[in-house]
């Protein structure tokens, strides 16, 4: 069973500091919610955590063992994977063609992909040129190419951002799937706080680049400061 | 029908196998095995120097093409040629003329040259990438003037003697044509082989190079394959050009020829390893065609690629392409 470890982690871009002292253990089949506001820092770790940064500061462990600053196609090898903010796939081929891609760069299977493309709405949409899929299933699809590679860690990057309320029980299903199932840790940066509530068990709150608070996501989002910085309150809790 | 069997008949084939060779690959060879019958067809000494002229562009443009492929614009062909090139000439000075054995040291010395440089070229993209593979045939330029003890200098080094084969010299414009031919189907064989086996780790390089990587794909070690085997199909490009002239000149792989197999390329249609086949066959032979007309033939090879990247984004065989895929549907 794999365990994601981040231990003081600092990123810094010049003069300008993203984030520091960020620490974080997320265990296999556990679910760790990361929410901030805009500018936290939420997508840089992703970046720095997948290897597509090196941090300024700081240690990644999988397992026990430091992965700092790997390169991305190691730690997919190793069993990292992520989705982007944006519809991420190769626009010029099919659906079909873009899972295969997936699974051969990364050593994945087919596994149950099947049942994941029908519960998706993507299953007989396969031969499908990927950049003319309506954009919801866009989004699927790059969280199933994540998925294909065989991942241990899933880094979810605002999987639910542009889909239609509609569509976002299909994140739910391959978080589940991906915990439950498949047994991977998984890390959701999101805005969509009922998803997150829905979802996490557990939440980290980054606000301007520092953890503000770590914890039950019930509790933590309780919390009078996680309010003030993030969630805000109605003019009414205001007066 | 339940969902078990729906998935096993929609899975089974998510990654299917790829031919060792597509149609496109097995055309460009077969082009080049039909090449060998033009030298015993006809003695036409203008046939000759064009259809000479053609295949070293043609081995040039694949060297181009190759790293295109991955989205690379290379101007480093020229350097790569001269390598193999004057591998070549060096090598008559000492006698050496062997076919197989030139054919393997030109291929085989650009390459190694290019492992090092690569290291250090491919962390680049985009405009710095085609700077910096420009900057290697300048320097490379320098190099050939810089040591005449080895390469002749500005001079250059004449009167290579013809390749042997088995001990019998291929002296005759003929068969030093039809040696052309045969470096011509070797590269194409190479290229075909190299892009075929890789063409979805270059196509997803091409496209999307973050994805690929987050999805393991190892993408320095593709590019880095990708510029050696380029770099020794261009070697093999300086071969067949020094076999010609039986002469390996400094302006003979001047910098700014790396335009003119750039242009075959493009024109040609990167799309498919036909394009760099057609774009210089049909470039050349305008060449030839529009040089009747001297005071206007740099104007005419012009006019002539504006018309063609106007009209065809894709190139000619990304165009004929396209229709053919809109009038079967």
């Amino acid at each position: 069973m794999s365990e994601l470890r981040v231990e003081g982690l600092a990123k810094s871009f010049g003069g300008l500091r993203v984030f520091e002292n960020i620490s974080f253990a997320l265990p296999a089949g556990e679910i760790l919610g990361v929410i901030g506001p805009n500018g936290a820092g939420k997508t840089t770790l992703i970046n720095v955590i997948s290897g597509r940064l090196a941090p300024s500061e700081g240690r990644v462990l999988l397992d026990g063992r430091d992965v700092t600053g790997w390169p991305t196609h190691a730690l997919s090898k190793l069993g990292v994977a992520r989705s982007f903010q944006q519809t991420n796939t190769f626009r010029s081929v099919s659906v079909r063609e873009n899972l295969a891609r997936a699974i051969r760069f990364g050593h994945g299977t087919e596994g149950d992909l099947a049942r994941l493309l029908r519960d998706f709405g993507l299953g007989d949409r396969l031969e499908e040129q990927s950049d003319k899929l309506p954009y919801g299933l866009q989004k699927m699809l790059g969280l199933l190419m994540a998925f294909a590679t065989g991942p241990r860690v899933v880094l979810l990057d605002e999987p639910a951002a542009g889909l239609e309320r509609a569509e976002r029980h299909r994140i739910d299903a391959f978080v589940q799937h991906a915990c439950v199932a498949a047994g991977c840790a998984v890390l959701i940066v999101e805005h969509d706080m009922d998803l997150i509530r829905r979802l996490c068990p557990r939440v980290l709150v980054l606000d301007a680049g520092a953890v503000l608070a770590d914890g039950a996501t019930a509790e933590v989002l309780a919390r009078p400061d996680v309010i003030a910085a993030y969630l805000g309150v109605t003019d009414d809790e205001a007066a | 029908m339940d969902a078990t069997r729906q998935d096993a008949g929609m899975t089974e084939t998510l990654v299917r196998r790829e031919p060792l060779l597509g149609g496109a690959e097995i055309a460009a060879i077969l082009v080049f095995v039909a090449t060998f019958a033009i030298p015993l067809l006809t003695k036409s000494v203008l046939v000759y120097s064009v259809l000479n002229q053609i295949l070293v562009g043609v081995i040039a443009a694949q060297s181009v093409w190759i790293m295109l492929r991955m989205n690379l614009l290379s101007f480093a062909t020229p350097a790569f040629m001269a390598i193999g090139g004057y591998t070549v000439a060096i090598a008559g000075r000492f006698d050496i003329t062997d076919a197989v054995l030139m054919t393997a040291a030109a291929f085989l010395l650009p390459a190694l040259v290019a492992v090092p440089l690569g290291a250090l070229v491919l962390r680049l993209r985009g405009t710095y990438f085609v700077l910096v593979t420009f900057v290697l045939s300048q320097i490379m330029q320098l190099v050939l003037f810089e040591t005449p003890s080895l390469t002749g200098g500005s001079n250059g080094i004449a009167g290579v003697p013809p390749v042997t084969l088995f001990g019998s010299e291929l002296a005759s414009y003929r068969q030093m044509l039809l040696f052309a031919c045969l470096l011509a189907l070797l590269a194409t064989l190479i290229t075909a082989l190299l892009t075929r086996h890789f063409r979805q780790h270059f196509a997803a390089i091409e496209e999307n190079e973050v994805l690929a990587e987050s999805l393991g794909l190892v993408v320095w070690r593709y590019k880095a394959l990708g510029f050696v085997v380029a770099a020794g199909v261009a070697g093999l490009a300086g071969y067949s050009l020094v076999n010609m002239l039986l002469t390996a000149h400094p302006s003979s792989f001047d910098s700014i020829t790396a335009v003119d197999f750039i242009a075959y390329t493009i024109v040609g249609g990167r799309v498919s390893i036909l394009g760099p086949i057609v774009g210089s066959t049909l470039l050349i032979w305008a060449t030839n065609l529009f040089g009747t007309h001297g005071q206007y033939a740099q104007g005419l090879y012009g006019v002539l690629i504006l018309v063609v990247v106007l009209a065809a984004r894709g190139g000619i065989v990304g165009s004929v392409a396209a229709l053919s895929r809109r009038w079967r549907s």
